[in-house]
């Protein structure tokens, strides 16, 4: 009797802290946290002044604590580091990836240094325009989805979205380093062979992709059965 | 006070129309001349939700272009860099395609049943006078 009457009397605080929520009304713009990138209003084509006037007005989300105003913010890397983390440990999935591009630049300009002059503006040394490259490389053009048409089910081939083609390429990376090496390695050492592989288009995950596009193409006849 | 045609007749209209509906019902409920016209097992009163529409089955969008990529990819092996052509092709048939089914979902001048749904249910009819 005592402890329920003493629960009335402590002071009510929140038992839920307010973190950023992914639903929001369609109308809420993202955050754009780069600084130095505001263009001086003469060089502004008139959809874009509309754009800034849009920025002044309407709300915004809140911004997530990984979103930085530094030059080193990297959207795509910073996907890269959620799909790859695990259990909440961001600190150990960021480490993987510094680590990652450490490795792709050292074997970059190791190449660099051995070969001779006249291939050395060929090789690429920045290892964000290798990771980008590569990612390139594994994004699928079209996909399959099982449509279910008189009983049965088939692979139509189908395209997909912006979205749902770098997620695929990013999760092939990812299955493709855990699953298919050696143990001993490690994930930033298998990363980094990975990436080099498909920035050159060679390597599993660029073979996955062909096999995907293959499927695709022998299942064409079946491109009719979609209604969207 | 001189009111113009137009809303003469509307403001006729607005106060006939309640008490003519009703005395309309109560003609097809009543048992005077014969059996009733309607037999209602629900009460007559509109819901404060729409039914849902049947989605209109479309067609299979960009399925020239895809075929034409296919060819080339056949072709040459799969190899993305020689069809670059025709996957960007390929590419700006989609997103046409897309943003043709996203402004086609909103226009035509009906709402759609979700959004008159979400409107009835912050602004429900009145079932009793408060």
């Amino acid at each position: 009797m005592a402890a329920s009457v003493r629960h009335l009397l402590k002071p009510w605080t929140p038992s839920l802290c307010l973190m950023r929520w992914s639903r929001y009304n369609p109308y809420y713009l993202d955050p754009d946290p780069s600084k130095d990138a505001r263009v001086p209003e003469s060089e502004l084509s008139p959809e874009e002044k509309e754009l800034q006037e849009l920025k002044t007005v309407s709300p915004i989300k809140a911004a997530l604590s990984s979103d930085t105003s530094s030059a080193f913010n990297d959207p795509l890397i910073s996907k890269f580091i959620n799909m790859m983390m695990h259990d909440g440990n961001k600190i150990l999935a960021r480490g993987i990836m510094t680590q990652t591009l450490e490795t792709i630049k050292r074997k970059q300009v190791e190449k660099y240094h051995k070969s001779p002059a006249a291939k050395r503006e060929e090789i690429e040394c920045n290892p964000y325009t290798v990771f980008h490259q590569a990612l390139e490389n594994c994004k699928p053009i079209i996909g399959l989805a099982s449509v279910q048409k008189g009983g049965k089910s088939y692979q139509v081939p189908v395209p997909l979205t912006d979205n749902r083609r770098r997620f695929l390429a990013m999760k092939w990376l990812i299955t493709e380093c855990r699953d298919n090496k050696h143990r001993r390695t490690h994930m930033y050492e298998k990363l980094s062979q990975e990436l080099l592989a498909a920035f050159t288009n060679e390597g599993n995950v660029v073979k996955r992709k062909h096999d995907l596009h293959k499927m695709a193409e022998a299942n064409r006849a079946y491109a009719h059965y979609r209604w969207w | 006070m001189f009111i113009t045609g137009a809303v003469y007749i509307r403001h006729y209209r607005k106060a006939m129309s309640g008490s003519v509906i009703q005395e309309k019902v109560a003609k097809l409920l009543s048992r005077q001349s014969g059996k009733p016209v309607l037999r209602p097992i629900k009460p007559l009163a509109l819901k404060n939700e729409v039914a849902s529409r049947k989605l209109k089955k479309g067609e299979a969008t960009c399925v020239t272009e895809m075929s034409l990529l296919m060819a080339c990819w056949k072709q040459n092996d799969f190899n993305n860099t020689v069809c670059s052509k025709e996957v960007s092709v390929f590419y700006t048939c989609v997103e046409k395609a897309q943003n043709k089914a996203k402004a086609k979902q909103g226009t035509q001048g009906r709402l759609l049943p979700k959004e008159a749904n979400t409107l009835l249910k912050r602004f429900p009819n009145q079932s009793s006078e408060i």
